[in-house]
C-alpha cells in the first residue's frame, strides 16, 4: 500500500513540476514542438500569459492603481449605503411608534360610534394628537440629517401619514363641522414644508380614509338617537366629493379611495332619506310642516 | 409656498369671475347639468381645493415632461451600445469614435433635456419616472469606457460630465449610487454579448479582460446589494449577472482547452485540420 502510493506521489509532484514550470513567466522559453500529447497545453499557454504578474511592469502598475480606485469607489459606496442603511432603521424605528400611536387614537376616536356627540371622547382623541406630534418631531430630526432626502424614506411612513390625517381630520369635524385644510393638518402634526411637510398627497388619502368612517357613524348616530346628524353629514361629504372631483388624477391609489367615496355618499344619502321620510329629523315632523303651511 | 401663492391669485380669480367658473364646473362635471352642491363656490373646502388642483396638475405634468425626456434618453442610450457592438478588429477606432459622438449627443441633447425639465428639485420624489433612463445612460456610458480604455468610469466622473447642463444657480441633477450600481448591473449583460462576440472574431485576450472586469464588478457589487434601497430590482440583476459571468468563463474555458486546434481557425481563412489530431507537417 505505501509503496504504491510512493509510485503514484512522485506522478503528482512529477505533474505539478510540469504545471509549475508552465508557469507564465517560462512559457516563451519552452520549446515550440514538443510531443504532440502535450501540445495542445502548451500552445495554450502564450494567450493566458497576457494575465501573469510577470507581464511587463509598465502596465502592471497602471492596472494596480486603477484597481485600487476601482475598488476605493466601492468602499465609498459601502459607506454610503450603510449610512442611509442606518437612517432608514432608524425611521423604521420610529414609524413603528408612530403606528402605536396611530392605533390609540383611532381607538379613542372609534367611542364616538357608541354614543351621540360627548365631548369627553373628543377631550381624549385630542389628547393623542400631542403624542403623534411628538413622534412626527423624531422623524423631523432624523432627516434633518440627510436633507432633501423626504421623499427618498417617504414610503416608509406613508401610510401612518395617511391614517393620522384621517383621524384628525375626523376630530376636527366633530368639533367644529369643518373641514380641516392642509394647513392646518400640518400645524396641527407639528409638520413644517420647509423641513418635513405634510405630503398633499397622503392628506387627500386621508381626507378619503376619513370619509369611510362617515356611514358608520352616521347609522350609528341615528340609532343613538341623533337625528340632525345625517343631514350635516351629507352637507359636508357633498361638498366634499365636489371639491374632490375638481382635481385631475391619475391612476393611482388616491384615484381609487377617490372612487369610494361617492359610495359613502349614496350610503349617508339613503341614511338621510330615511330619517326625512319617517319625519324624525328635527324640523322635518309631520305636524311641524302642517303648522308652517 | 408654490400652491399658497397660486391659491390666493385664483382666489381673486375665483371672485372676479364666479359664473364663468360655475358654468366651467358645470360643463367638465355634468355636461351642463348643475354641479351637484349645497353650497356656492368659494365655500372653504373649493378654495382651499382650488389649490391642491394646481399642485396636483403641476405635480402631474411635470412628471409627464420628464417621463418623455427619459425615453428620448433610453433610445438614444440604446443606440450608442448598439454601436459599440459592432465593433470588430478592423474598424475599432472608427466604430468608437462614432460611439464617442453619439453618447456625447445623449448627454447634451437628452440628458440635458431631462436635467431641465427636473429643473433642480422632486429628484427622490420622480425617481421612478427617470430612474430606467439614467440606468440605460450609464449602461451606455461604462460601456464606451470600457471599450475605448479597459476601465470601469466612476459615478463621479458621469457625475461631473453632468454639471456643465446645470446652470449654476439651479441644484444639478447627479445620478444617485443606486441607479448607477443598476446600469452596472446592466453593463454587464452587455459585456457578455461583447465578449462572446470578440471571441467569434478571435480576440482572446480581450475576451479574457471582459472575464476578469466582469468578475471584478460581480464581487463587488455582492457586498453592496443587501444594503440598497428596495434591492428587489438589484437581486434579481445579480441572478442575471452569475449567469452571464459564468457564460463568459465558459467561452473562455471552451478557447482554453481547445488551445492551438481554436486560435486558428478563428479570425483567419486560412484552412486547419489540426482539431483532427493529424500533424502539422505530413
Amino acid at each position: 500500500m505505501r509503496g504504491a502510493f510512493r509510485v503514484v506521489a512522485p506522478l503528482f509532484a512529477a505533474s505539478s513540476a510540469v504545471s509549475s514550470r508552465l508557469s507564465p513567466a517560462l512559457a516563451p522559453f519552452l520549446p515550440r514542438n514538443p510531443p504532440s500529447p502535450l501540445r495542445r497545453l502548451f500552445s495554450a499557454l502564450p494567450p493566458m500569459s497576457n494575465h501573469s504578474p510577470a507581464a511587463t511592469p509598465p502596465s502592471a502598475a497602471v492596472s494596480l492603481l486603477e484597481s485600487s480606485s476601482f475598488e476605493k469607489q466601492f468602499d465609498d459606496f459601502r459607506v454610503q449605503l450603510e449610512e442611509s442603511g442606518n437612517v432608514r432603521e432608524r425611521i423604521r424605528a420610529v414609524v413603528m411608534e408612530l403606528e402605536a400611536a396611530v392605533r390609540l387614537m383611532h381607538s379613542s376616536l372609534l367611542l364616538v360610534h357608541h354614543t351621540a356627540p360627548n365631548s369627553e371622547v373628543l377631550d381624549k382623541a385630542r389628547a393623542q394628537i400631542e403624542v403623534l406630534k411628538g413622534v412626527f418631531h423624531k422623524l423631523t430630526d432624523i432627516l434633518r440629517e440627510c436633507p432633501g432626502q423626504y421623499y427618498r424614506y417617504h414610503g416608509d411612513w406613508r401610510s401612518e401619514t395617511q391614517t393620522s390625517v384621517s383621524l384628525i381630520a375626523f376630530l376636527h369635524w366633530l368639533e367644529t363641522g369643518n373641514l380641516l385644510v392642509h394647513a392646518e393638518a400640518e400645524k396641527k402634526l407639528g409638520l413644517d414644508n420647509s423641513e418635513f411637510g405634510l405630503d398633499i398627497e397622503d392628506y387627500l388619502i386621508g381626507l378619503c380614509f376619513m370619509s369611510n368612517e362617515l356611514p358608520r357613524y352616521v347609522v350609528n348616530q341615528v340609532t343613538a338617537g341623533n337625528y340632525d346628524c345625517p343631514r350635516k353629514v351629507l352637507m359636508f361629504l357633498t361638498d366634499l366629493h365636489a371639491a374632490f372631483r375638481m382635481l385631475n388624477l391619475r391612476n393611482d391609489f388616491l384615484r381609487k379611495k377617490f372612487d369610494g367615496m361617492k359610495y359613502d355618499l349614496r350610503r349617508v344619502e339613503e341614511v338621510y332619506y330615511d330619517v326625512k321620510i319617517r319625519g324624525l329629523g328635527p324640523g322635518d315632523s309631520i305636524q311641524e310642516q302642517n303648522t308652517q303651511a | 409656498m408654490l400652491h399658497v401663492a397660486c391659491g390666493r391669485r385664483l382666489l381673486s380669480f375665483i371672485m372676479t369671475t364666479k359664473t364663468q367658473h360655475l358654468h366651467r364646473i358645470a360643463t367638465i362635471q355634468g355636461f351642463g347639468k348643475k354641479p351637484r352642491t349645497l353650497t356656492t363656490d368659494d365655500s372653504p373646502i373649493r378654495v382651499e381645493f382650488a389649490q391642491h388642483v394646481d399642485y396636483l396638475n403641476h405635480l402631474n405634468d411635470k412628471r409627464e415632461r420628464v417621463v418623455k425626456a427619459s425615453r428620448d434618453v433610453t433610445m438614444n442610450s440604446k443606440k450608442v451600445i448598439f454601436q459599440v457592438h459592432r465593433m470588430s478588429k478592423e474598424n475599432r477606432e472608427e466604430t468608437l469614435a462614432k460611439a464617442e459622438n453619439d453618447l456625447a449627443a445623449v448627454t447634451n441633447q437628452y440628458m440635458s433635456k431631462l436635467v431641465k425639465e427636473l429643473h433642480g428639485t422632486d429628484f427622490w420624489k420622480l425617481r421612478r419616472s427617470y430612474t430606467f433612463a439614467v440606468q440605460e445612460y450609464v449602461e451606455a456610458a461604462t460601456l464606451f469606457r470600457f471599450c475605448k480604455s479597459g476601465t470601469l468610469l466612476n459615478l463621479a466622473e458621469i457625475n461631473a460630465s453632468l454639471l456643465p447642463l446645470t446652470e449654476e444657480s439651479i441644484e444639478p441633477l447627479q445620478i444617485n449610487v443606486l441607479d448607477y450600481l443598476l446600469g452596472l448591473a446592466d453593463l454587464t449583460g452587455e459585456l457578455m454579448r461583447l465578449a462572446i462576440g470578440r471571441i467569434s472574431d478571435g480576440e482572446i485576450e480581450y475576451a479574457e479582460k471582459i472575464c476578469q472586469f466582469v468578475r471584478d464588478i460581480y464581487r463587488e457589487l455582492t457586498l453592496l446589494v443587501p444594503i440598497m434601497d428596495d434591492n428587489f430590482e438589484m437581486k434579481k440583476k445579480m441572478e442575471t449577472m452569475l449567469q452571464s459571468l459564468v457564460k463568459i468563463e465558459n467561452a473562455c474555458f471552451s478557447v482554453h482547452v481547445r488551445g492551438s486546434e481554436y486560435i486558428p481557425l478563428l479570425g483567419s481563412a486560412d484552412p486547419d485540420y489540426s482539431f483532427l489530431g493529424l500533424a502539422d507537417t505530413e
